[in-house]
């Protein structure tokens, strides 16, 4: 076990507990804050307590990264982070699932899914986050009950830009990655022929 | 990934390529029927005429795309291990879609264009059900899903083998200064920088196909109409010119065997390539010149780097491909005529392409045939031409006998050049004179024009049947 990890994912937890109603005013630091801060608090858990120790087969790892994807999904859906506000049992629920089924969840299975299946899910997160700002930007009625229409405006633009750094931050890498690729600049031998 | 070892996945590029040479017929046929409706020669309903116009649209655009997948899954196999499954997921994608696009159009009478530029689809004026159009938009986005699992399998490995896009890319011989014998095979440039700008357009296109499918499902739900068509034509310019981005690897690849001279990758081929992967994503703009509510500073922009597109193409592939020619033992064949021709008739398409993009000229000539003039030259003779002259060296004879062109090649080859080149010309012709595109209903004026076009285009037709068929029966003997 790695204490101070456990610690700090405790205190994360316990910061989102704790500045619940602050964050919970704005819906840009409710789906922009709240949510990841859950998720990565799970996240640092998972990691605390050794996920290392686990080696999963590459078909549960792809399983359960869908799981985590699907509990995102989820959560993406105004409904429920309305239901969040107003049903106690909704925002127990919320303070449970996203840390362990979205953060613990994508901390154990990310590194073993298929890498094919990783570069899809961010493609397709970049896509839908900038469809998620379109709808948010342009939605005609107020698309959460508890919040105002510009309010959900802004969470359209936050969209926007949580699009754009995380294709800076995913690309980069690509194009440097920290290992060197696997046989740097080394061609195939015996190239097959035609 | 570990089983698996470098190979070219010969037989799936050839049914890829099978696939492909009997679409590209059949559209031409369409476009024969719709030039020959225009110049009054038969008789189309105009409603059947927007049909015929989209589906010529979507499936060249498609098929030019699919047959470029094609030939750079096969060359970038020969250097990296690829997942065959992979590619077949993403031909039954691609396959799909089809079946989405052709319902949507022929049963649900979809005419909106293969832009499905927003609102357009939504507001048929009830000559289609809104179904139509989203299931023609669900048959880009399987399509689009087809592409990125493609991309992701062309990308990955590469990555990882030659140490991330940035090695792949040759930046450290083009930047770094390191020697160009440690860069990738020109194949593995052109495949990288072709992986990053057309997966980022089908990222951008799928936002907007989903947003359009909202706004189709759920009217209230508006884009903004100049948004939504910044971001439809970043996708479309991106997408069809990787798909001959794609298609020019045949040349890099097949050329040398015939020359016998290795096209390597120098520092300016790896400085043109990184060009062009900018220039590519930037150049988008010059499609919304007339869009006056456009920032000055991006339609600016979209005609300098209009003027910059051609400099990496002509001063790399073309020139490269004369200093390559000149002096060499050519053996010219069916493969190798087409594969000059379409490097030829791809610089030449630049001309015209570089006119349009100019704002003075595109004030006035963005509406005519003129345009559709610069990208008939791009796409028939040279990714079309490209794709031809792949399909002609898969199948290729071993025996000497069989080497070089017979007397039907030499025709259908002819008849090839002279029928696209002269079908282009009459497009440049009639956009000159303001002749307008995209109208099923032609004025009297117009119709010479029109009828010379259409014998220019039994021409194409008659000789790519013959590249088709001949490359239909030799699939089973051939070593390929």
């Amino acid at each position: 076990m790695r204490r101070p990890l456990l610690i700090l994912s405790i205190a994360v937890f316990g910061s989102c507990v704790l500045f619940r109603q602050t964050l919970e005013r704005d819906p840009v630091t409710h789906v922009l804050l709240l949510l990841p801060a859950l998720a990565v608090a799970g996240w640092l858990m998972a990691v605390s307590l050794g996920r290392h120790r686990l080696r999963l087969r590459e078909a549960d790892a792809n399983a359960l990264t869908l799981l985590g994807v699907f509990a995102i999904l989820f959560w993406m859906l105004p409904r429920y982070i309305d239901a969040s506000l107003t049903n106690p049992l909704v925002e127990a629920a919320k303070f449970i699932s996203v840390p362990l089924c979205i953060g613990a969840v994508l901390a154990v299975s990310w590194k073993a899914t298929h890498p094919f299946l990783r570069g899809f899910l961010k493609a397709n997160a970049l896509s839908m986050l900038g469809v998620l700002a379109f709808l948010y930007i342009h939605a005609p009625v107020r698309i959460c009950n508890s919040y105002l229409e510009v309010d959900q405006q802004r969470l359209g633009y936050g969209f926007l830009f949580v699009a754009l750094a995380l294709s800076l931050v995913w690309a980069v890498p690509l194009f440097f990655p920290a290992d060197g690729g696997a046989t740097p600049n080394k061609h195939l031998s015996g190239r097959a022929t035609a | 990934m570990a089983d698996v070892k470098a190979e070219p996945h010969t037989g799936a590029v050839k049914f890829s390529m099978l696939i492909a040479g009997a679409v590209f017929a059949l559209m031409m046929v369409i476009g024969l029927v719709m030039r020959a409706a225009q110049g009054n020669l038969i008789e189309l309903e105009a409603p059947f005429f927007y049909q015929l116009l989209s589906v010529h649209g979507a499936g060249m655009v498609g098929t030019a795309g699919l047959s470029g997948a094609a030939v750079m899954w096969y060359f970038v196999g020969r250097y990296v291990p690829l997942s065959a499954r992979m590619y077949w997921a993403f031909i039954a994608l691609f396959l799909l879609g089809v079946v989405f696009i052709l319902t949507a159009i022929f049963i649900g009478r979809y005419g909106g264009g293969w832009t499905f530029l927003f609102p357009l689809p939504a507001i048929s004026g009830e000559a289609w059900e809104p179904w139509a159009a989203a299931l023609f938009m669900l048959g880009y986005v399987s399509i689009g899903v087809g592409f990125l699992l493609y991309h992701l399998a062309v990308g990955y490995p590469i990555m990882k083998h030659y140490g991330g896009f940035a090695r792949a890319l040759g930046w450290h011989v083009g930047f770094g200064g390191a020697d160009p014998a440690d860069a990738p095979p020109p194949a593995i440039v052109a495949a990288a920088a072709v992986t990053i700008f057309n997966t980022i357009g089908i990222i951008v296109g799928a936002a907007v196909l989903v947003a359009s499918l909202v706004h189709l499902l759920v009217p209230g739900f508006a884009v903004d109409a100049l948004l939504a068509k910044n971001m439809i034509f970043f996708f479309g310019h991106v997408f069809i010119n990787a798909s001959i981005y794609m298609a020019v690897i045949a040349v890099y690849e097949i050329v040398p065997e015939y020359t016998g001279r290795p096209w390597k990758t120098s520092r300016v081929f790896v400085l043109a390539w990184t060009a062009i992967l900018l220039f590519v994503m930037a150049v988008y703009p010059h499609h919304l010149l007339q869009d006056v509510v456009m920032p000055p500073w991006a339609l600016v922009l979209g005609q300098v780097v209009s003027y910059l597109s051609g400099i990496p193409l002509l001063a790399v592939t073309a020139f490269s491909l004369c200093v390559y020619l000149h002096g060499s033992k050519m053996r010219w064949d069916l493969a190798s005529s087409l594969l000059v021709l379409a490097v030829a008739g791809w610089s030449v398409g630049t001309v015209p392409a570089i006119i349009d993009g100019m704002i003075s000229v595109n004030k006035i000539m963005h509406n005519t045939q003129w345009v559709p003039g610069h990208f008939h030259i791009y796409l028939l003779l040279g990714v079309v031409a490209m794709s031809f002259g792949f399909m002609a060296w898969l199948v290729r004879g071993t025996k000497a006998s069989e080497s070089g062109m017979s007397g039907l090649d030499r025709m259908a080859f002819g008849a090839y050049a002279l029928g696209a080149a002269g079908f282009a010309l009459m497009f440049l012709i009639s956009g000159a004179m303001s002749v307008p595109r995209r109208w099923a209903v032609h004025l009297p004026e117009w119709v010479l024009q029109d009828r010379i076009a259409t014998a220019f285009a039994v021409l194409v037709v008659v000789s790519t049947l013959v590249f088709v068929i001949k490359y239909a029966v030799r699939l089973g003997r051939a070593p390929g």
